[in-house]
């Protein structure tokens, strides 16, 4: 471990972060404010979220200029998958009204950058190949989308409880979210697009855990696969059985915990070194 | 000063039993406010006659009450004795008259709070008033501000938020599974009055295909034809079911004909699709067990009542924040009104000053274009201009101030003293009315030695 790498490992986090980390604070309690019946200051949370998220990219930006690539590590990659998740709510959100899904993104975008920035460096193999790079952009950017995927499908369930249990005094109702079919069709199609992402990043980190040469039986390498396989059976079923709503929506989060515990064993193992 | 009024009938004081008797068609509505204009101590008139409101609403001509004859006038025009609607009738008269027409506008007023009728019914009483030549300035500028405090209403608060009757509260949990409803199939199970609303409205809101299906495939056909529907016989339910996306079911069974053992089979044929069922038969004719099926959404009346029940709950909380809206709104028109009194008199008195200036202006110029003026003789010239233009002026005021009524003098004095912010140093001394001569002494002493005007005034 050389010196160098030691500091790009633990390059300090910019004042844009600072700046995404309140604004993301500020985002989050708006959108529980507009929740909770202010809905003129709808434009307002989203304009917070909006200035969270070029403040995350202008953080990320800044850690490029000082050599830290946003997938050397699985470090900086949560920061790039909460500023991907970010990204996402900010587009969704231009079509439906997603208060609710907001008041549960923003906190989850802000505790990945955290985590990301604020978590001691720990090691890191120096040898990062280009493959290595490929594997962890790509694995990140399916996450991302699975992410994304996995929201809506929250939004569904709570949506659909509400619904379907005729709770019409509780925030899933009164708030008039995104309807429900566009909820499920719009993970649906999100999975689609993580997919196929998720699978070469799959294909490229195999490859690359054998030239390295290290064994497969770290319980990180199976899980990788769940999540595959989660997400696979998921799109065959809906193909072919016309699964959908709920069933699906389940299967997507159940999915998304595979991958989740998967990035959490990465983070651990790199702080423990 | 002529005054808004208000004379009128509404569900708040009267059954419709009573206001039906009141009620004008709208044919009827031109002649009416001619009516009223012409016969009655009425310069402006407008008439709005719904299910649930009579009202007129006018101004009154300069310094008379109009609320008295047309009260009596609308008893008339009715065949009916003035007395005998007397205690039904309510009237309100200026500022109140103004928040009573910006609170039905807001549909404050309304039995449904928040209700949107109201203000196209205003809105066309309105367009009727002004074909009939019946509107005015001060009603027309009332009006248009209703409208503007209407919309301010609407937009700020939640009163008019959330559906507020059964078939729309449908539409709206409709809407909350598929978003917007275009393209979508609705079935109608049953040929009930409620379903006919309910698809009416499903229709409207872009749904594109309405099948009927009923046990009597006459009644089927009957309702298909009302609503542009399509009648099915009554054996293919289940295959109706699988097409649909929305069904609403009013038969009069005595036993639950979506059943469990049918949507089984119904859902697995669907692949699940979102199928939201809108039960408002009484017996139920949908078994509760179907909206355990995935996608399957059940809504029975009582449901859709307690949305309704909900959402005017809410609309009442937002009548008070509409209340306000309404109150400071209405003190801006006073304000708006108050100050439009004084403004043709302000308009007319720098009239007279400009005419009075410059016609003595365009003599002096004259006068001085005549002949070649030595500057001394110019200066005389233009002192005499001034202290012409100031008598002139001040000619009629002071003797109006000076022939003044015993009892009116005082008063006027007092009201040229504020208006000029004079202050009379010997009030005391002559209260005679031949005391006021000494103004324009002074002022000719003053026109005489200009140099010094300051001592002579403090002289």
């Amino acid at each position: 471990m050389t010196t160098t790498s030691e500091r790009l490992l633990s390059v300090a986090p910019s004042p844009a972060f600072w700046v995404a980390v309140i604004a993301y604070t500020a985002a989050a309690a708006a959108l529980l404010v507009v929740l909770g019946g202010h809905t003129k200051l709808r434009p307002l949370a989203l304009a917070l979220v909006g200035l969270a998220f070029v403040a995350h990219g202008a953080d990320i930006g800044w850690r490029g200029t000082q050599h830290v690539h946003p997938a050397q590590s699985v470090r900086e990659a949560l920061g790039l998958l909460s500023f991907i998740i970010t990204g996402g709510y900010l587009l969704a959100s231009t079509r439906y009204r997603l208060t609710l899904g907001g008041a549960a993104v923003m906190p989850v975008s802000l505790v990945l950058l955290v985590v990301a920035r604020l978590t001691p460096a720990g090691t890191a193999p120096e040898d990062l190949s280009t493959l290595g790079r490929i594997h962890i952009s790509l694995a990140t950017l399916g996450v991302g989308v699975f992410a994304l995927a996995s929201a809506l499908s929250a939004i569904y369930l709570v949506e659909e409880r509400a619904l379907r249990r005729k709770r019409f005094d509780t925030l899933a109702f009164k708030d008039k979210g995104a309807p429900l079919e566009a909820l499920d069709r719009l993970s649906h199609r999100l999975i689609w697009v993580g997919f196929p992402i998720f699978t070469v990043a799959l294909v490229l980190g195999a490859i690359w855990v054998s030239k390295l040469g290290e064994s497969l039986d770290r319980p990180e390498y199976p899980l990788a696969a769940v999540t595959w396989i989660f997400y696979a059976a998921l799109l065959v079923v809906r193909q072919v059985y016309g699964w959908r709503g709920r069933r699906a929506a389940r299967l997507t989060l159940a999915g998304f915990a595979a991958a989740l515990l998967v990035l959490f064993i990465y983070l651990v193992r790199r702080m423990a070194g | 000063m002529s005054e808004l009024f208000v004379v009128g009938i509404s569900w708040r004081t009267a059954p419709v039993a009573v206001r039906e008797k009141l009620a004008f068609r709208d044919e009827e509505l031109t002649g009416t406010l001619q009516a009223m204009t012409a016969g009655l101590p009425v310069a402006e008139a407008l008439l709005v006659s719904t299910c649930n409101r009579v009202e007129v609403y006018g101004v009154a001509k300069p310094g008379s009450d109009a609320t008295g004859p047309v009260r009596a006038f609308l008893a008339t025009q009715r065949g009916l004795a003035p007395a005998d609607v007397a205690d039904v009738l309510y009237d309100h008269r200026g500022s109140a008259a103004v928040r009573h027409v910006f609170s039905v506008a807001s549909a404050l007023d309304s039995l449904v709070l928040g209700e949107a009728q109201i203000l196209g019914q205003l809105k066309a009483a309105y367009g009727v008033a002004s074909g009939a030549g019946t509107s005015g300035p001060l009603l027309a500028r009332c009006l248009e501000r209703a409208f503007g405090v209407a919309k301010r209403v609407r937009t700020e608060t939640a009163i008019a938020r959330g559906a507020a009757n059964v078939s729309t509260v449908a539409v709206d949990l409709a809407k909350r599974v598929f978003g917007n409803l275009e393209g979508k199939h609705v079935l109608v199970v049953g040929a009930g009055k409620m379903s006919t609303l309910a698809a009416r409205h499903l229709y409207a809101s872009g749904a594109q295909r309405i099948v009927v299906t009923n046990r009597s495939p006459e009644k089927a056909e009957t309702l298909a034809a009302e609503i542009d529907g399509i009648a099915r016989p009554w054996a293919e339910l289940e295959r109706l079911l699988v097409d649909a996306d929305v069904v609403i079911s009013s038969t009069g069974a005595r036993e639950p004909i979506l059943t469990r053992t049918l949507f089984k089979r119904v859902t697995k044929a669907r692949r699940w699709r979102q199928l939201v069922v809108i039960d408002i038969a009484v017996p139920r004719d949908a078994e509760p067990a179907i909206g355990e099926f995935d996608g399957v959404y059940v809504f029975d009346i009582d449901d859709l009542e307690k949305v309704v029940a909900a959402n005017l709950a809410e609309r009442a909380k937002a009548a008070e924040h509409a209340g306000r809206i309404v109150e400071h709104e209405a003190g801006q028109f006073e304000h708006w009104l108050r100050t439009q009194g004084v403004v043709p008199t302000i308009r007319a008195l720098r009239d007279r000053f400009a005419r009075v200036a410059e016609r003595e202006l365009q003599k002096t110029l004259d006068q001085l274009a005549r002949k070649e003026h030595t500057p001394a003789q110019q200066r005389e010239v233009v002192q005499r201009l001034v202290q012409l233009v100031i008598n002139k002026l001040l000619h009629q005021p002071t003797t109006a101030l000076r022939e003044a009524p015993p009892d009116e003098a005082g008063m006027r004095a007092e009201i040229l003293c504020q208006l000029f912010d004079l202050s009379p140093v010997e009030p005391a001394e002559s209260a005679e009315p031949d005391e006021p001569r000494e103004p324009p002494q002074a002022l000719d002493r003053v026109a005489a030695t200009p140099a010094s005007p300051e001592r002579k005034a403090a002289t």
